[in-house]
């Protein structure tokens, strides 16, 4: 009898029946692309860490907010614009090509083409 | 051909040793220092001390907007700075972030109120909006748009480098 009231009581208070996710979302998919979301983007406050690594209060505030962007039908890149608005270029991990970043994505390009040229010249020595 | 090759690696090395040259050595560079022009988020907050509401229309003019906490540790260490430049007639408005009531007004009569008025950013969705992202933080702001961010502390040296030119260029505060 002992045993059965035990287990009745571990069923009740058992992590399925209180258990509740941190984050609301509508759907699976939201859930994905927030999760995905939090991955691309860097936590302001920390020297170089995305959002799903960080629990700073100020990474905890934009996680609200995305799921309240995701809420609102936003999408991924509406949701980015609004947070480098906001936080500048360097809150993603992936910045777009632009003046400012323009160096960063052209220059191994730049560094390829003057070792293969290196090697071209090389090989007819 | 073995010229051609000890030119391009040497001129390699001296592009590198160029550009850190003169990325280090650009002098004046502050990392906390955003001078993108952008509106002011519209908002409605309540005054620290009373049920007063306010709004992005009672901020036309020239105002500082101070982000600080109570339990900001460096916002201490500049709140002797703030009272400097409310001696010398800088509006400044306080935008207590994320704090309680009682501990922001027991703080402010503690160490003295430099601001203008203060605005209770309990849940901080008005320093979401404008890209807080902890305490202390100033904004300079200039008829509804906020025309220097700066995160971290504001000193004497702050004050000089990066406010003040702005401030003299746009002739705000008639400072001198």
């Amino acid at each position: 009898m002992l045993i059965k009231v035990f287990l009745f009581f571990s069923i009740i208070f058992s992590s399925f029946t209180l258990g509740k996710s941190l984050y609301d979302f509508e759907s699976v998919e939201d859930e994905k692309r927030f999760y995905s979301l939090i991955k691309e983007i860097r936590c302001p406050k920390c020297t170089s860490g995305s959002l799903a690594s960080s629990n700073a209060p100020v990474s905890e505030d934009i996680k609200l907010k995305i799921i309240d962007l995701i809420k609102e039908g936003k999408s991924d890149q509406e949701i980015k614009e609004f947070l480098s608005d906001r936080f500048g270029n360097q809150i993603l991990y992936n910045p777009g090509l632009s003046k400012d970043t323009y160096l960063l994505w052209l220059a191994p390009g730049f560094f390829l083409m003057i070792i293969l040229l290196i090697f071209f010249f090389r090989k007819r020595t | 051909m073995t010229i051609f090759i000890r030119f391009i690696i040497v001129s390699i090395a001296l592009m590198f040793f160029g550009f850190f040259y003169f990325y280090i050595n650009e002098d004046k560079y502050y990392p906390g220092a955003d001078f993108t022009t952008s509106d002011m988020p519209n908002f409605e907050i309540k005054d620290l001390y009373s049920e007063r509401i306010f709004n992005v229309k009672d901020l036309e003019g020239s105002y500082l907007i101070n982000v600080w906490a109570s339990w900001c540790i460096t916002c201490r260490i500049e709140h002797s700075f703030l009272s400097k430049l409310e001696s010398k007639n800088i509006p400044i408005i306080g935008l207590n972030y994320k704090d309680e009531e009682e501990d922001a007004i027991s703080w402010i009569t503690r160490f003295g109120d430099p601001y203008k008025y203060i605005i209770h950013d309990y849940k901080g969705n008005l320093a979401l909006d404008l890209g807080v992202t902890g305490a202390p933080e100033t904004f300079l702001l200039n008829d509804g748009k906020i025309i220097v961010h700066y995160r971290g502390e504001v000193n004497d040296m702050i004050w000089n480098d990066v406010f003040k030119p702005i401030i003299k260029r746009e002739n705000l505060f008639n400072v001198n």
